[in-house]
């Protein structure tokens, strides 16, 4: 369970100037086992969402919950532990650029356990099997195409068997087919794990196809949280809007 | 939308007036310099605490140390034969007498000139390096990845790079010597018709030169991955600024050595007199 309590961020401008308000009094609750899919305009704060639940920036004000401990309370060394909970998919896939894509994908238990290598490298295959990458362990990432960067992503982030998996925009930049497919794998993983998953899209036709709630974000706030049923036939104009993509209206 | 940016950025510095830009400046080289002070109090933490990875520092050494020496060894070379061809040409004027010429040169080097020229050179090298490697895994999210893995950038991209630097920089120091000995040596030579038996003459070296010229090697080992290190990891932006933080590396690192110098070198004159 993730709750979200009055969150606010700004940033101040690198060249000085007025905060540049990016979060604004959001509160969210993210039940258990629920794939949670955040959509809104570009800019609306999203990403910086997900990056406070992990603990990767810290907000101004508000508090966020996981499990009961307070994220924006912990330290860097509290946090490190408490990242064992969490898998992440970043926007830009941040896979790293040095290592092999096993080494990749292997990097999270490396770091986050003691397991030993041969149970590592087992893991490693069965997760490349089930994204569809056999054989793929020894490339480097500037080698794949995008949709194979974003399958290595999907398997280093649910490699731990995490309860949390946060991804950003898993779809951006691909072509139908490859959306489409990388959704159904999410959402089978996310009904396999039963793990708690909140998914950043601007893919609406697709990311409505998967998720059980969504919430809509518009200026830094929160303006929608229902079932995706009522997002679908919500009567608020912005809601409406952006997920019937209409270009009349006040968005 | 840049005119609006520019008039902005007027407006604003018209409210703050100069001593509030000097005070906002003030305020910037504070937050900076306690920043970077963190880095370095976390790199000497991770160096005894933190966790390697196999291979890691001896790839660092590779890329720090093998991959200059060419660079280093070219623009040594030039320098002391520079050094000792301009200070002949002085020397000619006063007294043309040229039997201390490498003795004189060689304390110099070994004092201060091989450490500092060799670090300044190995600023632009590999603190621009390390600054663009770490800033443009800033700026893909690559540093946040570690961070998710509870991996701490300080311990898994500055604490490697310092630990080869260290090593690396004091035996590519001591080969910048001896290349710039060596050119200078060459130089007086043919300039000056020194003999190498009288232009290789270490008379005037002791202790004290060898300490503060060691002390001096170390310091920049640690003080060039520190602070490029520093501005990798304070990047923000694109590219734009990864570029930017390359431009601050080189600066700031060569800004930390020429003040290290003064330092250990006001220090060595107070603990070495003579």
């Amino acid at each position: 369970m993730i709750s979200i309590q009055s969150v606010s961020k700004a940033f101040r401008p690198a060249g000085g100037g007025p905060p540049n308000q990016v979060l604004e009094g959001v509160s969210l609750d993210v039940p258990a086992s629920c794939l949670y899919g955040l959509i809104g305009p570009g800019a609306s704060g999203k990403s910086v969402l997900l990056k406070m639940i992990v603990g990767l920036l810290k907000p101004d004000a508000g508090s966020i919950l996981v499990d009961g401990a307070d994220v924006t309370q912990a330290s860097e060394l509290d946090l490190q532990k408490m990242r064992l909970k969490f898998g992440m998919l970043f926007q830009n896939n941040a896979l790293f650029d040095h290592m092999t894509v096993g080494d990749n994908i292997a990097f999270p238990l490396r770091r986050l356990t003691d397991l030993p290598e041969d149970q590592i490298k087992s893991r490693v295959m069965e997760r490349l099997a089930h994204v569809a990458l056999t054989g793929f362990e020894g490339r480097l990432p500037a080698g794949l195409s995008g949709g194979q960067k974003k399958r290595v992503g999907v398997a280093r982030a649910t490699i731990t068997k995490a309860p949390i998996v946060l991804y950003d925009e898993p779809a951006a930049g691909l072509d139908p087919v490859t959306s489409q497919k990388i959704f159904e794998l999410l959402r089978e993983e996310q009904r396999a794990s039963g793990a708690t998953v909140i998914m950043v899209s601007s893919d609406l036709d697709r990311l409505l196809t998967v998720t059980d709630r969504v919430g809509m974000m518009y200026r830094g706030r929160l303006i929608f949280d229902g079932t995706t049923h009522e997002a679908k036939t919500s009567t608020e104009p912005r809601v409406r809007q952006f997920v019937h993509g209409l270009t009349e209206g006040p968005l | 939308m840049s005119n609006q940016v520019g008039t902005l950025e007027k407006q604003e510095h018209e409210e703050l007036g100069p001593v509030g830009l000097l005070g906002a400046a003030a305020i910037d080289l504070y937050i900076g310099g306690r920043e970077l002070y963190s880095v370095f109090v976390r790199t000497l933490f991770y160096t005894f605490r933190g966790r390697r990875d196999k291979g890691a520092v001896l790839h660092q050494m590779y890329e720090i140390g093998n991959r200059s020496v060419f660079f280093i060894s070219t623009t040594m070379g030039f320098l002391g034969m520079i050094l000792v061809y301009q200070s002949g040409l002085q020397a000619k004027r006063v007294v043309p007498e040229f039997t201390m010429l490498g003795a004189t040169y060689l304390e110099l080097l070994v004092r201060d000139f091989a450490a500092s020229l060799g670090a300044l050179m190995l600023a632009t090298r590999v603190g621009a390096g390390i600054a663009a490697e770490i800033g443009s895994m800033v700026v893909t999210e690559q540093v946040d990845a570690l961070r998710m893995c509870a991996a701490d950038p300080i311990d898994f991209l500055i604490v490697p790079r310092f630990l080869a630097s260290m090593v690396m920089t004091f035996c590519l120091i001591i080969w910048a010597g001896t290349v710039a000995f060596v050119a200078g040596g060459l130089t007086a030579y043919a300039a000056f018709d020194v003999p190498l038996q009288t232009f290789f003459n270490m008379a005037l070296v002791d202790v004290g030169d060898l300490s503060i010229g060691l002390a001096k090697c170390l310091a920049y080992g640690a003080a060039i991955p520190i602070v490029s290190g520093y501005c990798g990891l304070s990047t923000f932006g694109g590219s734009e600024g990864v570029g930017w933080a390359t431009t601050r590396a080189v600066v700031n690192t060569s800004l930390a050595i020429i003040i290290l110098n003064f330092f250990i070198s006001g220090a060595g004159f107070l603990i070495f007199p003579g």
